[in-house]
């Protein structure tokens, strides 16, 4: 399974009825709130082994599954160096 | 000078700053900049600028220090100190020079702006105990701005921290960055990364953009001159005055000053950012459409933006997602589930985030009180959204279907109006005695008899307010829809374009609230 379809899962777990697929504005329309955040940061840091800073707490991150699996494996590859 | 709207700032700063800007080599544009930014800031505070100058300093020391660690932890890890163990070494001191700058920061701000307020609290707390002691203090005067620019340079300093941005080697530059003149009345709260570079560029002034900015600036005016320092008239009457009115009158006063203080801020806002698009600086927008929101918590992402964003940033996610909150959120999520698991950590935050927002807006319990009434109105928004989902399912109705959002854009205004009410009353004790009548006493009578014609604002000046409060709410409605006003009329036939220019600046002449009849006000923000 590729980062993004376990983010998907990891999303459709805590947002049920949304489509993460295609979906590429879930900050700027309000899809993931603040709340979903928290819950969604705590569930990638366990299912990925990295720390997730606040610093990237930022839409650009986290609009859409695709976003999110980038910033993942880039931390990944951050923390192996 | 006291504010952006005066005949001063309009007609002789604002021009000169252009001018000198205009001539000045390309390389020592930021200079001019500066040099009317430092000019402005002397102007409203003499010599309490120099409380900005030892805050741009601490904040320009710190940064390079943090900066310095960084190289040093690198170094670390090329000359093969295993990473975490270079990491570790340098965090400790890195913390200690990021704490080291928000301190001082902070501390001139609660020097200046706070000690009189807990000086007072800590004697009401010492009273029950039997110790009356009067805890004096001589009074203190704030420089112009100092809550806006202590946010921005801690902004600074956690980006610098957060290796987001390097450190500014160049004091000018970030120096010009916290004081620009048209932000640091009011703000907006920028980060280094949005306006630093641009305003270091020096870009030339150019037709286009100088026409954007004019209009943009004198929009803004017409905000404040027509409509806000006009409500302002029975706003006064109702709120500072020693007569009783019903509830009607006062729910009618909590509505005109909402309006009151978004037209005058706002319209502050329009001023920076037209001032900035002539330097061909981006400045963030603060505002969009806020009463179009359909929660509290929609309305303070369209209201304020940069404080409730800083806010985000800076206090919310940080405390939610550090080590002992995350160990919270997991712990509850296994209790409650993933809806009702995150409120705890989240609640904190939430927490911290409304008690610093009410503080940062005043010293005094009203501000305070102001703070806790979004806390627990936005989380009891959290609390009864899943209940409020499943009962509008199982009862059919569609909440994306228009009578639903207006019904939750009514609700959200009234939760606004009463917010605003306890905000502008002097003193809480005030507050809940207007919010008592208006609740215990509501009527309409004063509206039916004409008396709410003689608290200040007669008929003339209402039927002005309304009409220009249609023209905003149309360009509200335009902007919502993604259609900005500058830019389309910048490129209209040269006629037209001057046509709306002139027409504008017409209308603020005409019926602006000023002369006779009228009294100046200070920009309201500009006290917080």
């Amino acid at each position: 399974m590729s980062t993004e379809d376990a983010i998907i899962e990891l999303l459709e777990d805590l947002c049920p009825g949304v489509d993460f697929k295609s979906c590429t504005t879930l900050i700027d329309d309000r899809r993931i709130d603040s709340l979903t955040m928290i819950a969604l940061v705590a569930d990638l840091e366990d299912k990925f082994e990295v720390d997730i800073p606040a610093v990237e707490i930022v839409a650009d991150n986290f609009n859409s599954a695709a976003a999110i699996a980038g910033m993942i494996d880039r931390l990944v590859e951050e923390d192996l160096d | 000078m006291t504010s952006y709207f005066t005949i001063t700032f309009s007609f002789i700063f604002l021009p000169l700053s252009i001018l000198l800007y205009a001539v000045a080599p390309k390389r020592f544009r930021w200079a001019a900049l500066l040099g009317t930014s430092l000019l402005f800031l002397w102007h409203l505070s003499r010599q309490l600028t120099l409380m900005f100058l030892a805050s741009a300093l601490v904040v320009y020391a710190c940064g390079l220090g943090i900066e310095a660690l960084i190289a040093r932890r690198d170094r670390l890890i090329v000359e093969g100190t295993p990473k975490k163990e270079a990491r570790a070494s340098c965090r400790r001191r890195m913390r200690l020079v990021l704490a080291a700058g928000i301190v001082a920061n902070l501390l001139m701000l609660f020097l200046s702006k706070y000690l009189a307020f807990f000086c007072e609290i800590t004697r009401a707390v010492l009273v029950p105990f039997g110790v009356d002691a009067p805890i004096g203090i001589p009074p203190i005067r704030a420089p112009i701005g100092i809550s806006f620019y202590t946010l921005m340079a801690i902004s600074y300093l956690s980006d610098v921290y957060r290796e987001s941005i390097p450190a500014d080697h160049h004091l000018g530059r970030l120096m010009l960055y916290l004081c620009f003149f048209p932000q640091i009345m009011e703000g907006p709260i920028c980060r280094y990364g949005q306006t630093a570079e641009a305003l270091y560029a020096g870009e030339p002034i150019k037709r286009g953009r100088l026409y954007e900015g004019a209009l943009r600036i004198l929009y803004g005016m017409a905000k404040k001159i027509i409509i806000a320092d006009r409500l302002n008239l029975l706003v006064e009457t109702v709120f500072d005055g020693k007569a009783a009115y019903d509830g009607g009158i006062i729910a009618f006063a909590a509505i005109l000053y909402t309006i009151q203080l978004y037209c005058d801020f706002s319209g502050a806002m329009d001023v920076a950012l037209g001032v900035g698009r002539i330097f061909n600086v981006g400045l963030p927008e603060n505002f969009r459409q806020p009463f179009f929101s359909r929660t509290a918590s929609e309305f303070w992402q369209r209201w304020h933006i940069t404080l409730g964003a800083w806010f985000k940033d800076y206090v919310y996610y940080p405390i939610s997602l550090s080590k002992g909150c995350k160990r919270l959120t997991s712990a509850a999520r296994k209790a409650c589930g993933n809806r009702y698991g995150p409120l705890l950590s989240g609640g904190i935050a939430l927490f911290c985030v409304w008690f610093l927002n009410g503080l940062w807006h005043g010293a005094g319990m009203q501000y305070l009180f102001f703070g806790m009434y979004y806390f627990v109105i936005i989380m009891a928004g959290g609390l009864i959204e899943p209940v409020a989902q499943d009962l509008s399912e199982r009862w059919g109705i569609d909440r994306a279907h228009a009578p639903y959002r207006v019904f939750q854009t009514l609700r959200t205004l009234v939760v606004i109006f009463v917010g605003e009410l306890f905000f502008r009353a002097k003193g809480l004790p005030r507050g809940i005695e207007l919010f008592s009548t208006l609740v215990g006493s509501f009527s309409l009578e004063s509206f039916a008899d004409g008396t709410f014609l003689a608290l200040g604002l007669d008929g003339h000046d209402l039927l002005i307010s309304a009409a220009m409060l249609v023209l905003v709410l149309a360009i509200g409605i335009a902007r919502e829809c993604g259609k900005g006003i500058c830019r389309p009329a910048a490129s209209l036939p040269i006629p037209a374009r001057w046509s709306v220019l002139i027409g504008l600046f017409l209308l603020i002449v005409v019926f602006g609230a000023y002369g006779y009849g009228y009294a100046p006000v200070d920009p309201l923000y500009a006290q917080f």
